[in-house]
């Protein structure tokens, strides 16, 4: 079918009198496309419009408002509110835990999903399954993960602590002393979110041609050094958006602090994503979680770019 | 590679997987164990006697049929939506010629940069204007389509000849036809991943449950067992059955279709 019909067109072609019907044609079929293009594309333009860039203006907006802006009385502060949050204390300490636990989840993950990931890269028995069960905890909820985790480490019948004990090693009120607090969440997340990491260095590891490192055999390379002068700087695009994107998604993760901590004790687990859900929905401050939540919209927008420039010099191979 | 020189490293693995599983056994045990196995406040790891009646009470001490129809019926709406909307918006970007695609294409993209947590608070209020509060349309509709998903639908589409769309269209197919006829029986693999993520992701949902509901009747399973753990019991016996309950479907989903899982981490992650 397809043969004859362009047959067809190529003999029309010849003929220099049917050219300008022929544009039209094609001309008419053009449109045609763009109309039903935008129709099909219409609820996919109304849905991003309702649910994104509409509420981001609307954030914006209110974020210029105190008192209870879109739902209540407010009035005009111009930017009172940014200046109000840069100048807390309270928001600094949360902005200050955030960034902690962001970049500990993500420098963790980086360091245990690529050591899992060169391991795994080996045929050893059970490397399927293996992989499987370590990434498993990446897609479980993290309602189950706060439930499991609290009952494990729950100072007077948690698990740990008596198995501590046992030994003959110090208990710990793990979630409750400020000074374990956050590097237990911290563990809880990696532990989630490791697999994640894993998989993605295994697909980088496997897009490795073989040649590479048989050729650093045959030169004298050790193990160690091929991973550190072949593995390591042929993975860092890869090892740049791992960091990225678990930076950016653990700066706004409120699951940890919300369900296990409820930022306790005494803030040392007050993530800025708790701040401004506290202060949006128990005390109905609108104006000036906007304002919150639009400064982390900016630094996401930031590391975002950061992300481009860097991924852009990206090694190929 | 001596076996002596892997050992180590093998152990090491071994260990991340006892890891990775002893977390999950342990809620098992707990939800097997009595009031007074909990409350003797020595730990246990395995019950003398297996209290499988948890498993009954849970049902009856809160409305936890219930929840666990709210989240089939929202996790289940919001899958049944991506279907419908990412394979088809990723074919028109994918396949058609239109003026402004471009723009159109880059605009979809930047959606990926306005996470949900930003834009929470003024989705709350939309939500609640609508008078959407507290009923399916308002927690489904959110989460109709992705980026992500469109995105990924157009990677799969593009390498479908397009000698193969022309020859159709000769034989005088319309566009739709096309898609529905041609494009959406080469990408089934494809869906099925789409599908598969997605649902898993929305059964684990907490946070706009948390935000869009305040009865206890529209609650899904997760702020379902997230707030019963607070309203109705304090054992940690009980809550860990829930706990088990809302796990059953994922480990199900994952254990049949663990490949799919892994390939698409790693297909999408590094786009």
């Amino acid at each position: 079918m397809f043969i004859s019909g362009s047959t067809d067109t190529a003999d029309t072609d010849i003929r220099v009198g049917a050219m300008p019907t022929r544009r039209a044609a094609r001309f008419s079929r053009r449109t045609r496309q763009t109309l039903l293009a935008y129709l099909l594309l219409s609820p996919a333009i109304l849905y991003f419009s309702v649910y994104f860039f509409y509420p981001i203006g609307l954030e914006f907006w209110a974020s210029l408002y105190s008192g209870q802006p879109l739902i209540g009385e407010s009035r005009f502060a111009g930017l009172d509110n940014y200046v109000a949050a840069l100048g807390d204390a309270r928001v600094r300490q949360s902005l200050f835990v955030t960034l902690a636990f962001a970049i500990g989840v993500t420098a963790a993950s980086i360091a245990i999903g690529l050591g899992l990931a060169v391991v795994l890269n080996r045929p050893i028995p059970g490397r399927t399954l293996i992989r499987a069960i370590i990434f498993f905890p990446y897609i479980t909820s993290f309602v189950i993960v706060a439930l499991m985790w609290q009952a494990i480490l729950d100072p007077y019948t948690g698990i740990l602590n008596s198995f501590l004990a046992e030994l003959g090693l110090p208990t710990q009120n793990w979630l409750g002393d400020t000074s374990t607090a956050l590097p237990t969440l911290i563990a809880i997340t990696v532990w989630k979110d490791v697999g994640y990491a894993m998989l993605i260095y295994l697909s980088a590891l496997q897009s490795i041609p073989s040649d590479f490192y048989d050729a650093a055999s045959i030169d004298g390379a050790t193990p160690t050094q091929q991973f550190r002068y072949l593995t390591w700087p042929l993975l860092t695009p890869t090892t740049l958006f791992i960091a990225v994107v678990s930076t950016i998604s653990q700066l706004q993760e409120l699951a940890p602090a919300y369900l296990i901590t409820k930022g306790g004790p005494a803030d040392a687990t007050r993530f800025f994503s708790l701040h401004v859900f506290e202060a949006a929905f128990f005390e109905l401050n609108i104006g000036y979680a906007s304002a919150l939540s639009f400064l982390m919209f900016l630094l996401i927008l930031a590391i975002t770019f950061v992300q481009f420039r860097l991924l852009n010099r990206e090694t190929t191979y | 590679m001596t076996f002596a020189k892997t050992l180590p490293s093998y152990l090491l693995l071994l260990f991340c997987v006892a890891l990775s599983i002893f977390p999950f056994l342990y809620m098992l045990s707990l939800s097997l164990q009595s009031d007074a196995d909990v409350f003797s406040g020595i730990p246990i790891l395995i019950p003398e006697t297996w209290q499988f009646t948890n498993y009954i009470d849970i049902w009856q001490k809160a409305p936890f049929a219930r929840f666990t129809l709210n989240s089939f019926i929202i996790a289940g709406g919001i899958t049944f939506l991506h279907l419908i909307f990412d394979p088809l918006i990723g074919y028109v970007f994918a396949k058609m010629e239109f003026a402004g695609k471009r723009v159109m294409f880059v605009a979809v993209l930047s959606t990926l940069m306005i996470p949900f947590f930003i834009r929470m608070i003024p989705l709350y209020v939309l939500t609640a204007r609508m008078g959407w509060l507290n009923t399916y349309q308002g927690l489904i509709l959110p989460f109709a389509m992705s980026a992500y998903g469109i995105f990924l639908m157009r990677q799969f589409i593009r390498p479908i000849p397009d000698e193969l769309l022309d020859a159709a269209r000769m034989d005088g197919c319309s566009e739709l036809g096309l898609y529905w006829r041609i494009v959406l029986p080469q990408v089934r693999p494809a869906l099925a991943t789409l599908a598969l993520l997605t649902f898993v992701f929305q059964w684990n949902e907490f946070l706009w449950p948390l935000v869009a509901v305040n009865t206890t009747e529209m609650r899904p399973i997760t702020t379902g067992l997230t707030l019963f753990n607070q309203e109705f019991f304090t054992q940690w016996n009980l809550t860990a059955t829930g706990g088990i309950i809302l796990f059953i479907p994922s480990l199900l989903l994952f254990l049949f279709t663990q490949r799919y899982f892994v390939r698409s981490v790693m297909l999408a992650g590094m786009k």
